[in-house]
């Protein structure tokens, strides 16, 4: 688990909503495909496909790439394509707005920081524990790294669960 | 069907209230019959007798035979022949039978208050109409000969002192017809009667309040004419809010500072105004000013910050949404939402920004450089920077709920 490796998809991130891209892609891994999966899940962004150097084709209706499309299909991963597989994500923009704010990391390469069930609740709830910023705008998501996989902090409390803290939405 | 009850939240069910019909005793509104009953419905269908269930609430024991006393009383209102018929009318009936069915009824079409029907309220019941014996059919309009003979009696009749009074007298007791007097002064009708008499209303403001208020009017136009300058009635013109409403606005001069213009003939000082503009109720602007005359630069300011006023979203008409931060120059801040009754613990400038647009609960922290009008300036685009949460719904697609909303409807 890299956090080297995310902390440039947060800025790749951050540099491609800046730059109003529709699509982009980043390095493929299973971390970054689960947080792309979470941040898909929250709203944030439009399509997580795995693809390879060049973006994949888009879906005849839709206008981006799907990983369920029956006409082009997903190329399967193998050992010879590994290295070179990428993971291409849809950007949304709403009345001229970035969907996908700022995205921070929390958990620095140097610096990991992990949160309990009890942590977690006083951050849902706006306040701060274990230097971690409380949720206290309209909106905004932190991502955490857990046993069952990559969640938001709100299912982390559902599910009591604690974790490694990975990003900050806004 | 039971579209009378009421909208429970699922999570009351505990806190349910025992008894299921309503507490308060109304009138029925809706014709469809409302069912208080939580139980699901048996699979056959229940047919019982109204009443049956409901628990008696008179014995046979409370039944008894009239008294010699009772039967004396009785012989001074009825014959002796209606006294006999009452006796054997009391005899006929079974006192087991009398106290079954002397019972309060439970069915669903029950009243839900207690009345003997005695008495007819007006309103209530049903309209009070004058009886139908007051019409009559047979009336005749009075001919000019007839009209001429009262107005004969009338003169012959006149005392020697007469005032116009005994005019309005006479002209209100003339009758126009012959015939029943009632079918002309208060006759039957089918149609409904109005609840209230001639020039009464509900909602009418008094005499005195009415002569208040008009004089109350005039003394503004007069203010008005007063004080209705060039200026103003182009702010009017382009805003479209009356004179009145620019009067209420909360406006406050927070930066006054003078400036120089550095020419080839000197320094040209100017005074320069910074004011803001609200209605304390949502509606914020900011508007600067600059002239050779002070108070021209502070209107000039004002009217330039009516004229930017600009709806601030507000969470709950008291705080904000989210936390957010403004930036100009080298002062940022960062203005916090806060719970119920905090206050507004924000520095002077934000404060009166914050009165201007009626936000009661607010924390800031200005860092960097505390430079007054950029600080209002920053202040300003933090407060226009706020996301509406139902615009961060609609673009990801997600709902998002106010639990405070949900849980407390806001009034916690």
């Amino acid at each position: 688990m890299s956090l080297v490796n995310l902390a440039a998809v947060c800025s790749h991130l951050n540099n491609a909503t800046k730059a109003r891209l529709g699509l982009t892609s980043i390095p493929n891994s299973n971390l970054h495909l689960k947080l792309c999966q979470a941040l898909q899940n929250s709203g944030y962004i439009s399509s997580v496909v795995r693809g390879g150097p060049t973006p994949p084709p888009m879906h005849p209706i839709l206008g981006y790439p799907t990983a369920n499309d029956e006409i082009e299909g997903v190329e399967p991963i193998t050992r010879d394509n590994v290295a070179s597989r990428r993971l291409w994500l849809g950007l949304k923009y709403w009345q001229n707005e970035s969907v996908l704010g700022k995205v921070q990391m929390v958990s620095k390469p140097t610096r990991r920081i992990n949160l309990n069930v009890e942590e977690l609740r006083r951050v849902v709830r706006g306040h701060e524990a274990n230097h971690v910023d409380g949720l206290r705008s309209p909106g905004e998501s932190l991502y955490l790294s857990t046993d069952r996989g990559v969640l938001e902090a709100r299912e982390c409390v559902e599910k009591k669960l604690g974790g490694l803290v990975l990003c900050r939405v806004l | 069907m039971s579209f009378a009850r009421p909208a429970r939240c699922v999570f009351c069910s505990f806190s349910r209230a025992a008894t299921q019909s309503t507490r308060v005793p109304r009138r029925q509104f809706h014709p469809s019959l409302p069912q208080f009953n939580d139980r699901p419905k048996p699979d056959v269908p229940v047919i019982k007798a109204f009443g049956k269930s409901a628990k008696s609430s008179a014995k046979a024991t409370d039944f008894k035979p009239y008294t010699e006393e009772e039967k004396a009383y009785l012989a001074k209102e009825y014959s002796a022949a209606q006294l006999e018929a009452v006796e054997a009318g009391e005899a006929a009936i079974d006192p087991k039978d009398l106290a079954k069915q002397l019972n309060e009824r439970d069915d669903p079409l029950k009243l839900n208050y207690v009345d003997d029907f005695s008495v007819i309220e007006p309103g209530i019941d049903r309209h009070v109409r004058s009886p139908q014996s007051n019409s009559d059919y047979n009336f005749k309009f009075k001919s000019e000969d007839d009209f001429v003979q009262d107005f004969g009696r009338f003169f012959a009749e006149l005392p020697d002192d007469a005032t116009g009074a005994d005019f309005a007298k006479f002209a209100d007791e003339l009758r126009l017809t012959h015939g029943k007097e009632e079918n002309e002064l208060n006759s039957h009708s089918a149609l409904v009667p109005d609840l209230f008499g001639p020039g009464e209303t509900l909602d009418e403001p008094r005499a005195e309040e009415r002569k208040t208020a008009a004089e109350k009017g005039e003394k503004e136009r007069s203010l008005e004419a007063e004080e209705m300058t060039d200026a103003l009635r182009s702010l009017l013109l382009a805003t479209g809010y009356t004179a009145d409403q620019v009067r209420d606005f909360r406006l406050k001069t927070l930066v006054s500072h003078s400036v120089v213009n550095q020419t080839r003939l000197g320094k040209v000082r100017r005074a320069y105004r910074l004011s803001i503009a609200g209605n304390g109720n949502g509606l914020l602007g900011i508007g600067e000013g600059k002239s050779e005359e002070a108070s021209d630069a502070k209107t000039q300011s004002q009217y330039r910050a009516i004229r930017n006023m600009q709806p601030v979203p507000r969470y709950e008409n008291r705080t904000i949404f989210g936390d957010v931060t403004g930036k100009v120059g080298a002062v940022s801040l960062q203005l916090m939402h806060r719970p119920p009754g905090f206050g507004l613990r924000v520095q002077h400038l934000i404060y009166e920004m914050c009165r201007a647009a009626g936000i009661h609960d607010l924390a800031a922290r200005v860092s960097r450089s505390r430079n007054k009008m950029n600080t209002v300036k920053a202040a300003y685009e933090a407060l226009m920077s706020q996301r509406d949460p139902e615009e961060i719904a609609r673009a990801r697609g997600r709902k998002m709920v106010d639990v405070r909303k949900v849980y407390y409807a806001g009034k916690v």
